[in-house]
């Protein structure tokens, strides 16, 4: 669970607007409009048709074409489809950061049914995909001054798309949507500059995608190259320390270049990447792992970055709360270091036991811990005061809510137990994270239950310990998410 | 007298030379080394430069059945497998980089590191939905002569020559006519027999534009529980190169 994001999203049914909204709400974007959707899937289509009879010519070896290719369309392109449908009952809890959940406005039912087609065409050198969405959500509220009231939303949208053609041997060119994702850890991945998110929270609740062009060359068996552009910010929107106030735009987004170098070895791999983000900072990453046994992974990830764009605490004697949120390190030369150890090992029963610790630098001390809980418990004291006091109240609460950074403090822990395929049919996942600075903890647990060759059930429950001004418990009590997927 | 003497020794040596011949198995055979003769069984098991087939893998555990269809693409020490069926494990991957493993599942981009421990299903290894390479893997520690199913055979005594190795240690039956493995017993680094398997070669493949007998079933029987078995049924054979971009995480997951 983080307690900011640079998205909409917060982890863990965290709050993303000034009305709580979905858990998958992130992945919403009134840009990505039907018609925008209509205008790719016509796109995708005609690339389809114009490309087919082609298909053989020029740069096509024959032994890449799919075996006795017909021409026909279906030799081409696949389509996987999915139906989930979820409900998820959550306990917010009464703390400074939600005064009796008239802030995040949390319900305590959410039900949600979403289709997720992904399509596939793969014509020689040519690849194309298409991940399209349609999701139909309600939310029930029985805490704060929504008590009583429901509301229904429904959403289409084009999570990700790609168009990657291959050049010539070893080298690929790509544009898309995507979720980017890489590396070992389950944590965060500090290596990666585009997504705070990596999706290992929640398997069920897609990342959304951002825009990225691609260039990888697959050096040797060993070496690849890759060189990314992330050109806007997709569905993955910035939200910013004003998501909670209509009033205050997002920060604008700005274009990051990054180059990445993997190398895979025999047991062991890494990858080195470099990025630079149009407005300035700059952050080196690393990861890697090693299988030093049958049984036994080890790995790492890391990154240094120049500044923060985080929010920080920082006295204010003209403040009503004594204090306020600054980026105070957006341009500090310092370097701020995230670093992440962590191993697995399985047993003889294919169950798998990781271990991991993490380092956040940019994350709170002591000492501006206890001024941002000390400003957030005088910003909900004022949540409900008459007059001007009461805005600068939310406004204070929105940033101590989206702070922009990862984590809130700066050392973790995380220990997880996974025991595949139990009876040929269950999967179990125990997690507990622990935020070793101020104690708080949270467990999840994740399950699936294969019901047929079609059907899975899966539960995701979550739990959070520790006092109500800690990270983990100032949010949701418990979540308990459970439905069912239905694939094609 | 003495030239009648002479000739019937010389028939006599005559007879003896052909009894000897026939017994014999051919002189190509004969003349190979115990790793030409392993090089030669692992043909019909994939390809140096790369082997794609399907494998419908079906296996019984504690009398629970399972079912997996596989597209796989491997090479060398590297293999990438994609679930075709059943559908709630359709577009499920496997990447194998030599002893660098991962999983893909649709729906999450970021690809998780597994250790090889972690079976594919049933009794078949990670390693066993690769194109076999016991040549360049394993050591011939002891070699004899053998039958299974009346068929004469060598018997290799298989030594793993490092850790890449599926498995420690193997003794693997060849068929001295076909020239392929038709039984092996895999044990542990104990010493210990955990599994055993027997292969069908049901398929044909080209090879030096002569048609090769290919594998088309590998049946694992389980040393322990006997009657937890996993049967692999490999078809649409064909031998290509297969690229180093089919082993590559970049682009694998969209």
């Amino acid at each position: 669970m983080r307690q900011g994001g640079r998205t909409s999203r917060l982890e863990g049914g965290h709050p993303s607007g000034s009305e709580w909204r979905h858990p998958s709400e992130g992945e919403k974007a009134p840009g990505a409009s039907p018609h925008l959707f209509v205008h790719l899937a016509v796109l995708f289509l005609a690339a389809c048709l114009i490309w087919l009879p082609k298909a053989g010519a020029a740069g096509v070896e024959p032994e890449e074409q799919p075996a006795q290719a017909t021409g026909r369309l279906t030799d081409y392109l696949t389509v996987d489809l999915r139906l989930i449908a979820f409900g998820v009952c959550q306990q917010p809890v009464e703390s400074t950061q939600n005064p009796s959940n008239n802030f995040l406005k949390i319900p305590l039912y959410v039900g949600d049914m979403e289709a997720r087609p992904d399509l596939r065409l793969s014509a020689g050198p040519l690849e194309l995909g298409a991940k399209p969405r349609m999701r139909l959500d309600d939310s029930v509220w029985e805490e704060g001054s929504l008590t009583g009231r429901s509301h229904g939303d429904s959403d289409f949208y084009l999570n990700e798309y790609i168009a990657r053609l291959k050049v010539r041997e070893g080298l690929f060119v790509s544009y898309g949507r995507e979720n980017l994702q890489w590396g070992p850890s389950f944590l965060f991945s500090p290596s990666n500059p585009f997504f705070q998110d990596n999706g290992r929270r929640n398997p069920y609740l897609e990342v959304p995608g951002m825009d990225f062009g691609r260039v990888v060359w697959v050096a040797s068996a060993a070496l690849t190259f890759s060189f990314i552009a992330n050109t806007t910010e997709g569905l993955n929107r910035t939200t910013g320390p004003g998501a909670f106030l209509s009033s205050v735009p997002p920060p604008p987004f700005e274009p990051t270049y990054t180059v990445k170098a993997d190398y895979t070895g025999r047991d062991k791999y890494a990858s080195l990447i470099l990025s630079h983000r149009k407005d300035g900072e700059g952050l080196a990453g690393f990861y890697g792992g090693w299988t030093v046994a049958d049984a036994i992974l080890l790995y790492g990830e890391g990154s240094v970055s120049q500044g923060s764009r985080g929010l920080y605490p920082e006295g204010d004697r003209f403040s009503p709360f004594g204090a306020t949120m600054a980026p105070l390190h957006t341009h500090d030369p310092a370097l701020y270091p995230a670093l992440l150890a962590g191993g697995a090992y399985t047993l003889e029963s294919k169950g798998t036991f990781s271990v991991e610790y993490a380092y956040y630098g940019p994350g709170y001390g002591p000492s501006d811990a206890e001024t941002y809980y000390g400003l957030r418990r005088k910003a909900a004291e004022a949540f409900d005061a008459p007059g001007m006091i009461s805005g600068l109240a939310q406004e204070t609460l929105g940033e101590t809510a989206i702070t922009d950074l990862r984590f809130l403090r700066r050392n973790y822990a995380l220990i997880q137990y996974s025991q595949p395929s139990i009876r040929n049919r269950i999967d179990l996942t125990f997690r507990w994270t622990q935020n070793l600075d101020d104690g708080s903890g949270q467990f999840t647990a994740l399950a699936a239950y294969e019901l047929g060759k079609h059907v899975e059930l899966f539960s995701v429950a979550t739990a959070a310990a520790g006092g109500k001004n800690t990270e983990f418990g100032s949010i949701l009590g418990y979540e308990i998410m459970a439905g069912l997927q239905y694939t094609f | 007298m003495k030239i009648r003497q002479t000739t019937c020794n010389a028939v006599r040596i005559v007879l003896a030379l052909l009894l000897f011949t026939a017994a014999l198995p051919p002189v190509v055979h004969a003349e190979m080394s115990h790793k030409e003769v392993l090089a030669k069984a692992d043909r019909a098991r994939g390809n140096a430069d790369g082997v794609e087939w399907e494998i419908d893998i079906s296996s019984v555990e504690g009398g629970r059945q399972q079912q997996r269809l596989l597209r796989v693409g491997a090479r060398h020490y590297n293999s990438l497998a994609e679930f075709l069926a059943p559908a709630n494990v359709k577009g499920q991957k496997l990447l194998m980089i030599d002893r660098n493993m991962w999983f893909v599942k649709p729906g999450l981009s970021k690809a998780v590191p597994i250790s090889p421990r972690q079976k594919l299903i049933g009794g078949a290894a990670n390693g066993d939905i690769a194109s076999t390479n016991y040549a360049g893997d394993y050591n011939v520690a002891e070699a004899s002569a053998d039958a299974v199913d009346g068929a004469a055979c060598y018997l290799f005594d298989l030594r793993a020559v490092d850790k890449k190795a599926t498995y420690d240690r193997i003794r693997y039956w060849i068929s001295k006519e076909k020239l392929t493995g038709v039984k092996a017993e895999f044990y542990t680094v104990s010493g210990k027999l955990f599994k055993t398997a027997v292969f069908e070669y049901g398929n044909t493949v080209t090879i030096d534009e002569r048609p090769q007998p290919f594998i088309s079933k590998m049946t694992i029987t389980s040393a322990v529980i006997k009657e937890d078995v996993t049967v692999m049924n490999y078809s649409k054979a064909s031998l290509k190169t297969i690229p180093d971009s089919t082993f590559n995480l970049n682009l694998l997951v969209h």
